[in-house]
């Protein structure tokens, strides 16, 4: 069944909904930032109630911080700087959405971001057009303005001396979305770059021993690793024996699991279970169902596309939706 | 219809069902959009999974200046489910089988500990799994009472008693075929009631097939000719329903039919005695048909024969019966040519004359019908009912068959799997999750298949599979989540993980939707999800100025980082603004906590702190001695207790400054001053590390307290002497 929920204004870019599905914020080529709400949580209807100017240059990407921090979303602007924006009111009248933190970069554009959050801390990854990947780490967990770089460092595995300028075009970032108490903070990321060393995907961990990051997984194939990579997506594990990440590449969308326990290097085994065509061209995006069992997969050839794995493990198209323009 | 998504394949799919036969793997489905914007081009697609299986897409346009409008955001459904259930009666359904599916897990477990216990306690599990089927197909639309009329419409051969369900029709069959212990004597039997009962849905001949004639249509049509027509015998058509219905078993139509015969009127009688009699010794024959089953339908002709030898005494004495009859001289008498022709065919179905059987039905089921009536009588095992069926199948072959027909071969061709994948494809989730009880009930292969860990599915089963597929589907609509814990909870391995995803993707800023949530944490003891889901809400209402609430949420998530946060927050608030009228805000808030925050550490040292500022204030008020008395045993208190932050130890003793320089005498007596001065040396110390704290102090407030310490130890000292 489909039903229409909500008319955009002109211009807009960007969504992305709330951890619940009860809030849509936009974003609009003009720098307006606006957040869509329904009144009660049985109903589908959505209203516009907060619309406001938070950049001179348009916006590329909006994310939702994590609800534990608040009603907030960060912004990608077109001129490659980072905003976060807050809903905040001292009482149910003045609740208005104020800027709470500007992440300034000078060199280079923010390609990518997202958040994770762990039961004691928030962590948010950048990825940025040189290559670079910045986590910061909030300070306060109910101050959103109080950030702090926690590490710096390029999505290569051995750093061998870089010859020329990278120049990336787009990053994708995905964090591990398990929540436990005994999680190590771990993301996936891969950029779409002329280097062919920052491509693939990596999954990095944080090491609390030594404070700081480490590669523990590559999801390539040794001669698929400079292929450019669109977008990461890790889904959710609700108690299967490994992970999955799905990576779409210019090759197509690979599925790989990823082993729980690492060996004695430290690194996690990885197996690509599956490789699906069906986009041509650019895939776009690519998101996990709550439970991990359905990959929704959306590319420039303007259709959605559903996966899924058969009791054989064998992973294939379940269904696609066209547009009736299409 | 706009809003609908249109299958282009024309079968009725759900689409979430991550079951697809072994080795098979479909072409995807495809479905068109129609709600999207009707002006192209669309620059970009975003997607996003809500709660369980509806995913929202949002459709921008490109910002181009002659496109007036800005893009759209729809949500999809993917749990379409076509079963000729509409959403309502789906839910109905959903709600009601909830308890029966709880009950008989709760068995199932006291079962399986039961026999943990070493308790040999023998009974037969299907006797549950029988009561749990019937509460299940009570849902599925009961037979209405007979018909309310009491003179009964002598030309009525055919009614029409229920509403349509397939569903239940699929269910009964796999009752019968799996959980009915007692129906496994004579499931031939079984099945030729179950074909039996079809006929009281009206959708019977889309059932079977939708444009071909079946033995139903074809007695409805002779129903509409009976109305106006007096002799019936006369009419071909009359001869051919009988010799369909009887080939079918519907003996009690048969009958009446046959009764109807021209020779029964009173008029008629004289003269056509011999022709009567054939009728009625045919009619007599028909009632008479000896059947291998415990018992019948009072209403229901044939007689019954419990074991097999008495049942092919029976069967051999009423064929030779039939014999008889058909070599009989009375037939040269008849000189009706129809009746007799009609007759004799009537007693070449009874004595299974393939051929004629064949002419006879329409449908292959029928046929297959037939002929465990006539031909191979009931005492067929499954292998040979299923080769039965694929002969009758090729005699009578079908264009397009109905969901129905793939689940009896895959039932007769004791294919677990084709079971699961029929039902999976034309009855969706709720179907597969609670069949699942059937099946296992009834054979160990399936139960082995069934329960089997599958690496390939994450190491699930594949009965926790459909059960979660099941849950997904409920998960999805705001008035169904709340029964998905019942079956999440019946999924060993990943169930929580699930609920706990469930639970955490609610809206708790609602906050009768936070406490079913946190209802549901406590049954199934989640304690960290709630502790969780209370600071999110806990968050939101900080944010939102509800900072009352804020704190009690917090504490409920016994959250010490943030109530810590606030406790310094209020503090910082607080030591700056003693005497403003603010001192009554957040003295009201500190009062609101309650005796609760002692739990809490920050909370509790803001709470003596309150008690400390308070007496000082009334020092500074001019309430001298007693007050400032009272300050000095709630500063000795807040200096003592440990959860009083170190980073708070020297804006107290600042303050505290009036205190120590009192004029009348010292107020701190010799230990006290002792106490405050080790403190004091504390903190030089703690200064040296990296992570303390400074103040906001004016720079010689250390000296100034470590000075007028000074001095009211020395006036301490003197005094004491």
């Amino acid at each position: 069944m489909e039903k229409s929920l909500i008319n955009l204004d002109k211009g807009t870019n960007c969504s992305a909904w709330n951890y619940c599905g009860q809030r849509l914020a936009t974003g609009s080529t003009d720098g307006s930032l606006s957040i869509f709400d329904s009144i009660d949580p049985n109903s589908s209807s959505f209203s516009c109630t907060s619309k406001s100017k938070v950049s001179e240059a348009g916006i590329l990407k909006v994310v939702w911080v994590p609800p534990e921090y608040g009603d907030a979303v960060a912004c990608i602007c077109a001129d490659g700087t980072l905003l976060l924006w807050e809903e905040v009111g001292e009482d149910s009248q003045s609740i208005k959405w104020i800027k709470c933190k500007h992440f300034e970069n000078n060199e280079s554009k923010a390609l990518d971001l997202q958040f994770g959050a762990s039961f004691t801390s928030l962590k948010l990854v950048a990825a940025y057009s040189n290559g670079f990947v910045k986590v910061y780490e909030l300070q306060d967990p109910l101050d959103l303005k109080k950030w702090q770089l926690q590490a710096e460092f390029q999505n290569v595995i051995d750093s061998v001396p870089m010859m020329g300028k990278p120049s990336c075009l787009s990053a994708s970032i995905s964090w591990n979305p398990q929540r436990g108490e005994n999680n190590q903070s771990s993301f996936s990321l891969g950029f779409n770059s002329k280097l062919p060393q920052f491509n693939s995907s990596k999954v990095w961990e944080f090491d609390e021993a030594h404070q700081r990051w480490l590669p523990v997984a590559e999801l390539a194939l040794p001669g698929d690793k400079g292929d450019q990579v669109y977008v990461v997506a890790w889904a959710p594990n609700i108690g299967r024996p490994y992970e999955v990440i799905a990576v779409a590449t210019s090759k197509g969308i690979a599925i790989w699991h990823i082993g729980l326990m690492p060996d004695t290097d430290g690194k996690l085994s990885v197996e690509k279970v599956a490789l699906l065509s069906g986009h041509e061209g650019e895939v776009w995006q690519m998101e996990w169902d709550m439970g991990g069992m359905t990959l929704a997969t959306t590319g420039s050839d303007g259709v959605v596309r559903l996966w899924q794995s058969n009791l054989n493990g064998v992973w294939h198209e379940q269904a696609t939706l066209e547009t009736a323009s299409s | 219809m706009p809003g609908i998504i249109m299958t282009q394949d024309n079968t009725s799919t759900s689409l979430i069902i991550p079951f697809v036969p072994p080795q098979v793997i479909r072409d995807p489905t495809i479905y068109t959009l129609e709600q999207t914007p009707k002006q192209p081009p669309i620059s970009r697609i975003s997607i996003s999974w809500c709660r369980g299986n509806s995913l929202r897409l949002s459709f921008f346009q490109t910002d181009d200046e002659d496109i007036s409008s800005g893009g759209k955001v729809i949500e999809v459904k993917l749990s379409s489910e076509d079963s000729g259930v509409d959403d309502l009666e789906r839910r109905k359904i959903a709600y009601g089988s909830v308890s029966p599916f709880a009950l008989l897990q709760s068995r199932k477990n006291s079962v399986a500990a039961l026999s943990m216990m070493g308790s040999s306690n023998q009974f037969d599990w299907w006797q549950h799994v029988m009561e749990y089927s019937k509460e299940i197909k009570s849902l599925l639309g009961n037979p209405k009472p007979p018909s309310s009329s009491i003179i009964e419409d002598p030309k009525a051969v055919l009614e029409t008693v229920e509403a349509p369900s397939s569903l239940k029709a699929a269910w009964e069959l796999m009752e019968t075929f799996y959980a009915d212990k007692q129906a496994q004597a004579w499931l031939p039997e079984r099945l030729v009631d179950w074909l039996g009962v079809m006929i009281f849905l009206i959708d019977y001949n889309s059932l079977l097939s939708s444009s071909l004639p079946t033995v139903h249509s074809k007695l409805v049509d002779l129903q509409n000719e009976l109305v106006n027509n007096q002799a019936i015998e006369y009419n071909p058509k009359y001869w051919d329903g009988l010799a369909s219905a009887l080939a079918i078993g519907w003996l009690e139509i048969v009958v009446k039919l046959l009764r109807m015969h021209g020779s029964y009127q009173l008029d008629q009688l004289g003269n056509r005695e011999t022709e009567n009699g054939l009728v009625e010794a045919v009619a007599v024959l028909v009632s008479k048909m000896p059947r291998m089953r415990s018992e019948l339908d009072d209403t229901k002709l044939g007689e019954c024969f419990k074991t097999k030898s008495e049942f092919m005494k029976a069967w051999e004495r009423w064929r030779g019966q039939i014999a008889k009859l058909d070599c009989s001289a009375f037939w040269v008498q008849c000189d009706h040519r129809q009746t007799r022709e009609g007759l004799k065919n009537l007693l070449q179905v009874m004595l299974g004359n393939t051929n004629i059987l064949s002419s006879v039905t329409c449908h292959w089921m029928e046929l297959y019908i037939s002929n465990f009536l006539y031909v191979r009588p009931f005492t067929m095992g499954l292998e040979g009912m299923y080769s039965l069926a694929q002969k009758c199948m090729q005699l009578k072959p079908l264009s397009n068959p109905h969901s129905l027909m793939g689940l009896i071969l895959g039932i007769l061709g004791e294919n677990i799997e084709v079971v699961l994948a029929e039902c999976s494809r034309a009855f969706g989730p709720w179907m597969v999750a609670h069949a699942i009880e059937l099946f296992t009930a009834g054979s160990t292969q399936a139960e082995t298949l069934l329960h089997e860990e599958r690496y390939n599915l994450g190491g699930i089963s594949m009965e926790e599979l459909h059960r979660l597929v099941y849950a997904q589907i409920l998960c999805s609509h705001a008035l169904t989540w709340q029964i998905a814990p019942v079956y999440l909870a019946s999924c060993t391995k990943q169930g929580m993980g699930l609920l706990e995803i469930l639970l955490y993707k609610q809206p708790v800023q609602h906050t009768h939707l936070l406490l079913k949530v946190l209802e549901i944490c406590r049954l199934y003891e989640l304690s960290s999800i709630s502790a969780n889901i209370m600071k999110i809400a806990g968050v939101h209402h900080w944010k939102h100025g509800r900072k009352g609430s804020a704190i009690f949420w917090l504490q409920q998530a016994q959250d010490e980082i943030r109530l810590n946060k606030i406790a310094q927050q209020l503090f910082d608030f607080v030591g700056k603004q003693i005497s403003d009228n603010s001192f009554k805000q957040w003295e009201g808030l500190i009062e609101l906590l309650g005796s609760e925050a002692r739990t809490v550490g920050g909370l509790e040292f803001l709470h003596k702190y309150r008690d400390f500022k308070k007496s000082l204030q009334q020092v500074q008020a001019g309430k001298a001695r007693e007050a400032a008395q009272q300050a000095i045993e709630s500063l000795i208190q807040l200096m003592k207790n440990p959860s009083t932050p170190q980073r708070f130890w020297l804006p107290l003793l600042h303050d505290s400054l009036i205190l120590f320089n009192w004029r009348e005498r010292p107020l701190l007596n010799v230990s006290q001053t002792n106490l405050l001065l080790n403190k004091l040396q504390e903190l030089s110390i703690g200064r040296l590390r990296p992570d303390y704290h400074e103040p906001d102090l004016p720079a010689q407030a250390l000296n100034s307290v470590r000075l007028a310490l000074a001095t009211n130890l020395g006036r301490a000292i003197l005094e004491e002497r």
